[in-house]
């Protein structure tokens, strides 16, 4: 099953999917990790729910139906588990751990793909399911060989983390000497990914140095309680299967202490995908504090917003059919020069940021309004139905427009506490603002 | 889940919902009235929305039920689910805060202290590191709605789910007003 791996090398088109295992294995596996996090979101509500033993071959059947984007991928999935007739096995031994490694390599490489055409802004919850389903058929099938250890652990952590585990502290002390690819098996999704991470870059070696090594820290029950009691929160009394690595501890404070640390990290990541410009950094505290402005800036921009809404219609009436029947789209470049006197505004300090603001939805508008009478076709259907692109590709401009805009609105603030108008805005995110500002300048 | 686009058309639909009872009872408002009800029926019809599925979601309702005059305009917001949907809300509230409550109370009574034997230097610097961390979520647990009464990892997972439904928000309301300018300018000059 060896010469099976280039070939499913060469099925799923990633990026940086050239690994031809041994010494270039950590760079492409490290961007496919980072990669396949876009959507591993939120997983944990479906882990509970997979048990092993519920895929049947239907369920491979309508996952191949699904698979549209990765002929390939189906292929080779059909060609794999067709010699696997333990596919319903249900738990597979502990002694049998490294088998279903390409498998869980091809699961993960389909969820890669999925997940990276999908628009991983949204969070999506359903959507992961046939991922899911992969994954749980690739551990269902135990198959022979282990295959190449330093990319296979890595795919066996995402595959892994799908499972439903247990939590055997009696196994721990077994499993003292057993090697990585063996023990992220059972580790949930959110943990697994960082912990194969880190055991790829050092090569299943002894010591991992980049876990710190705070084995008698202070690691109470309760962490591993409150970890039972988000696992339950799946509807069903799962555990987690934690192995002690290569000279770590195998007390089960700590154990359960690392494994907590990764879901956070993992977590974090995520979040850096999310907020604009937090790749640069890399520690938490930094990352906390830029998702900490970044919130704070939201909140703010909502606040402004609606101050300016309220102070566009005196009567709270939005007409969104006049907005889409009068033709707004095509005369918006002519009118977008006289935008700039609006004498609507109540306070003058939003009339400098107008002309910003209309350069900006006016690049947004046109771009995303080609066809015009595609908008009026809607509104005579219905009248609340917004025409997709409208929203859509505004949006992708502004977000873009975001960083400046954060300057804009801190500038904004600043000029209006200074005129002492600060009263329409709460104390407590104006304070934030303030530090928000501070932070950044001294960066 | 909801794909983004689809997520704005529901947070726009029920935010223009939101806005005609706002403006029903009142014909006359002022502009901060007016601000306060554009910006509370976005918040709520962003919260439902996500139907109830993210934490913050459901303490935003529940604190807007909690004042009297956003209390009408909650309930019809949210229609037939309103009278399931807050009890939900603060009855989950309830629970999670005497969850927390009860589980500092046993962390505190039951901990024994182990005493790290680290060079002063190391110690230092670990708990500068961990002190920042802490002052940090401390912040980002007050922003989030409903923050408080989470522990980190559930908090990092709503801050997601906040920041992407403020991002959808923003972006509507952006479009929104500058189409309702587009317009209004369009109106008086030609």
């Amino acid at each position: 099953m060896n010469r099976a791996l280039p070939e499913m090398l060469h099925c799923l088109n990633m990026p940086g999917n050239v690994a031809s295992g041994g010494g270039t294995a950590d760079i492409s596996v490290l961007e496919r990790q980072r990669a396949r996090m876009k959507w591993q979101q939120d997983q944990h509500f479906l882990i509970g729910n997979h048990e092993l033993n519920v895929f049947s071959a239907q369920q491979l059947h309508q996952l191949q139906g699904s698979v549209s984007n990765d002929p390939g991928f189906a292929e080779y999935v059909t060609r794999a588990l067709k010699p696997d007739p333990g596919m319903e096995s249900g738990w597979p031994d502990v002694g049998k751990f490294g088998g279903d490694d390409h498998l869980g390599y091809g699961a993960c490489g389909y969820g890669n793909v999925s997940g990276i055409e999908m628009n991983y802004e949204a969070i999506a919850r359903t959507v992961s399911c046939p991922p899911t389903v992969a994954a749980a058929i690739s551990e269902a099938a135990v198959t022979e060989t282990k295959g190449k250890e330093s990319i296979l652990p890595e795919k066996l952590n995402s595959a892994a983390g799908r499972e439903s585990f247990k939590k055997r502290k009696a196994d721990k002390n077994h499993n003292l000497k057993v090697v990585a690819e063996e023990d992220v098996k059972d580790k949930r999704i959110k943990g697994c990914a960082e912990e194969g991470d880190s055991k790829i870059t050092e090569q299943n070696s002894s010591s991992k140095a980049n876990i710190s090594n705070n084995n008698n820290r202070e690691t109470s029950t309760d962490t591993s309680t409150k970890e039972n009691s988000k696992v339950t929160e799946v509807q069903k009394p799962d555990y987690i299967h934690v192995r002690a690595r290569r000279g770590q501890a195998t007390d089960s404070h700590s154990l359960a202490e690392r494994v907590r640390r990764e879901k956070i990290s993992e977590r974090m990541k995520y979040l850096q995908d999310l907020v604009p410009g937090c790749n640069k950094i890399t520690g938490k505290a930094g990352m906390l504090d830029e998702i900490i402005n970044y919130v704070q800036s939201l909140q703010r921009q909502v606040e402004f917003l609606s101050m300016k809404l309220a102070a566009v219609n005196p009567r709270l009436d939005f007409n969104i059919e006049n907005i889409f029947t009068k033709e707004i789209f095509p005369a918006c470049a002519s009118t977008y020069p006289t935008i700039e006197v609006s004498s609507e505004m109540a306070n003058p300090a939003y009339f400098q940021l107008s002309p910003l603001q209309q350069v900006v939805s006016c690049c947004g508008l046109e771009m995303g309004i080609n066809p015009p009478d595609m908008a009026l076709k809607r509104t005579t259907s219905a009248p609340v139905s917004i025409p997709e692109t409208f929203l859509d590709s505004s949006c992708f401009n502004q977000i873009q427009a975001t960083s400046t805009w954060d300057s804009e609105l801190q500038n904004l603030y600043s000029m209006e506490f200074q005129q002492g108008r600060s009263t329409t805005f709460p104390s407590q995110t104006f304070t934030g603002s303030i530090e928000g500002g501070n932070l950044k300048m001294e960066m | 889940m909801h794909s983004p686009s689809q997520l704005k058309r529901d947070f726009l639909k029920q935010w223009l919902k939101g806005l005609q009872m706002c403006s029903y009872p009142k014909k006359e408002m002022s502009i901060l009235e007016r601000k306060k009800a554009i910006k509370l029926s976005a918040d709520v019809a962003m919260a439902s929305a996500r139907n109830a599925t993210s934490c913050w979601g459901l303490a935003l309702i529940a604190n807007a039920s909690k004042e009297g005059n956003d209390k009408c305009l909650v309930e019809h917001l949210l229609g037939q689910e309103s009278e399931r949907g807050k009890m939900a809300s603060t009855f989950q509230l309830a629970i999670l805060h005497k969850k927390l409550r009860s589980k500092k109370i046993i962390k505190k009574s039951c901990s024994v202290r182990r005493v790290k034997k680290l060079t002063p230097r190391m110690v230092l610097a670990s708990s500068v590191a961990k002190r920042l961390v802490k002052n940090r979520t401390k912040v980002l647990k007050s922003l989030v709605p409903g923050g408080e009464s989470m522990d980190e990892f559930s908090l990092i997972k709503e801050t997601l789910d906040y920041i992407v439904s403020l991002r959808v928000q923003v972006d509507v309301m952006r479009c929104l007003a500058n189409a309702s300018d587009l317009l209004n300018c369009k109106g008086v000059h030609g």
